[in-house]
């Protein structure tokens, strides 16, 4: 068993389809994951399952790779953790209510799709503060204090962190296409990134502030904690008005649509 | 033995191991204390191990109840203890004083405060909950509560 806890998921799942809907059970979206690296023992300690469910899971994938065999089900370690409730440090806490600003965004896309208009300066104009709103805030102010501050506390070529990359670049792409689309005029082609970056994105945060966040709090002494909370008030002030601008044209946008806030 | 109702804090409660197995100890555990004076009354906020340190709050009963306080809790950071109850530096303001003066002057760099599961001690969190909403300078305190057997019964941030 050792042998496969030490294997990329991908190739673990590929050989052992029953595997991936195992980890949908137990709720770990692998067999989603576009790039499929992480180490199935990696992935174990990272969902910090209670220790019933974990040895559950555990024993489901043994029986599937050695179906009627007596293998020992092995033990993952992990940091100790007091409460599997998620109650995050107050740096940690700050990325995750920048998250709660990009949901309202994500959750107006098929109303700015309903309503595009290209032809029209102020239909357009939407599409750029849209993408102003991605990138100003969502990548250059949010992304940044991860990429820039956060990750750095880490070992980077760790699967989950790439992971998370991967995702920033792939949103970074999905815009570039929306605004060489907006030139174009070509609806089709806005419409098709702007629901990719919602999906993208959707999945994303949910990553993020499910699995990457609560496992970097684990690993974080609290000297790191300090010291992350000191580095990005430093961020922050560099940004000065970006977050009101931001929730500015977000409530902007809310009103033209006559949306309540609903994300909190 | 009698037992008696009335205040937590005080309420005598016996935990001597019925089989006489008390726990193990094995190996000399090395202090991690690393400054003196440790107590509120006594302390500078402002003496050299408090700048920018992670600095830990604990109320004088904590050590005791706990096996591993030392290479658990207090390695690494510098300490100040005080009693909530028996102290009049909750009264006289001079803890207020002094944790307002390790946030703004000594520019620590985070807060834990322990404490134990009693009643009396809660002050000492309010205490440094109003201290920091006070304060222009905000940094990452942790409260935990620990209970009378030495376990962590809840460890949380607190905010700002």
């Amino acid at each position: 068993m050792e042998e496969y806890l030490n294997k990329g998921i991908k190739e673990v799942i590929k050989n052992y389809s029953e595997v991936g809907i195992i980890l949908d059970e137990h709720k770990i979206g692998c067999t989603t994951c576009g790039v499929g690296t992480c180490l199935l023992k990696d992935i174990v300690e990272i969902h910090n399952l209670p220790s019933e469910e974990e040895r559950d899971l555990l024993a489901k994938i043994t029986k599937v790779i050695y179906p009627g065999s007596d293998i020992k089900i092995p033990e993952v370690k992990r940091k100790e953790s007091h409460s599997r409730k998620i109650k995050y440090s107050p740096p940690i806490k700050k990325l995750v209510d920048e998250h709660l600003l990009i949901k309202r965004w994500i959750a107006l896309i098929p109303q700015v799709i309903e309503n595009l208009n290209l032809d029209s300066p102020h239909g357009r104009q939407l599409i750029y503060d849209g993408i102003d709103f991605i990138r100003t805030f969502a990548d250059k102010y949010h992304h940044a204090k991860e990429e820039d501050i956060l990750f750095k506390y880490f070992d980077e070529n760790l699967d989950i962190i790439k992971v998370i990359r991967e995702d920033h670049e792939n949103a970074r792409a999905h815009v570039s296409m929306i605004l060489e689309a907006i030139d174009n005029k070509d609806r089709k082609t806005i419409i098709k990134h702007l629901i990719d970056y919602q999906k993208l994105l959707t999945e994303h945060i949910k990553k993020e502030d499910e699995i990457l966040y609560p496992w970097m709090e684990r690993n974080l002494s609290i000297a790191q904690i300090g010291d992350l909370f000191s580095k990005f008030n430093i961020a922050v002030k560099e940004f000065k008005s970006t977050p009101q601008r931001s929730r500015e044209f977000i409530e902007r946008v809310e009103r033209e649509y006559n949306i309540k806030e609903v994300i909190k | 033995m009698t037992d008696f109702d009335g205040c937590p804090g005080s309420k005598m409660q016996d935990f001597r191991k019925k089989d006489g197995k008390e726990g193990e100890i094995t190996g000399k555990i090395k202090s991690q204390l690393r400054q003196w004076p440790i107590q509120m009354q006594l302390i500078s906020p402002t003496a050299p191990y408090y700048e920018c340190a992670d600095v830990l709050l604990t109320a004088d009963c904590v050590a005791y109840t706990m096996g591993g306080f030392h290479p658990d809790f207090l390695k690494g950071k510098s300490i100040g203890i005080a009693c909530p109850k028996l102290d009049d530096g909750q009264e006289s303001g001079l803890y207020e004083e002094k944790i307002k003066s390790w946030i703004e002057d000594a520019k620590i760099n985070t807060l834990t405060v322990m404490i134990m599961q009693v009643p009396c001690c809660m002050g000492l969190v309010s205490l440094v909950q109003q201290i920091l909403q006070k304060s222009s300078r905000k940094i990452p305190v942790k409260s935990i509560i620990v209970s009378l057997e030495g376990e962590i019964l809840q460890e949380e941030w607190i905010s700002t």
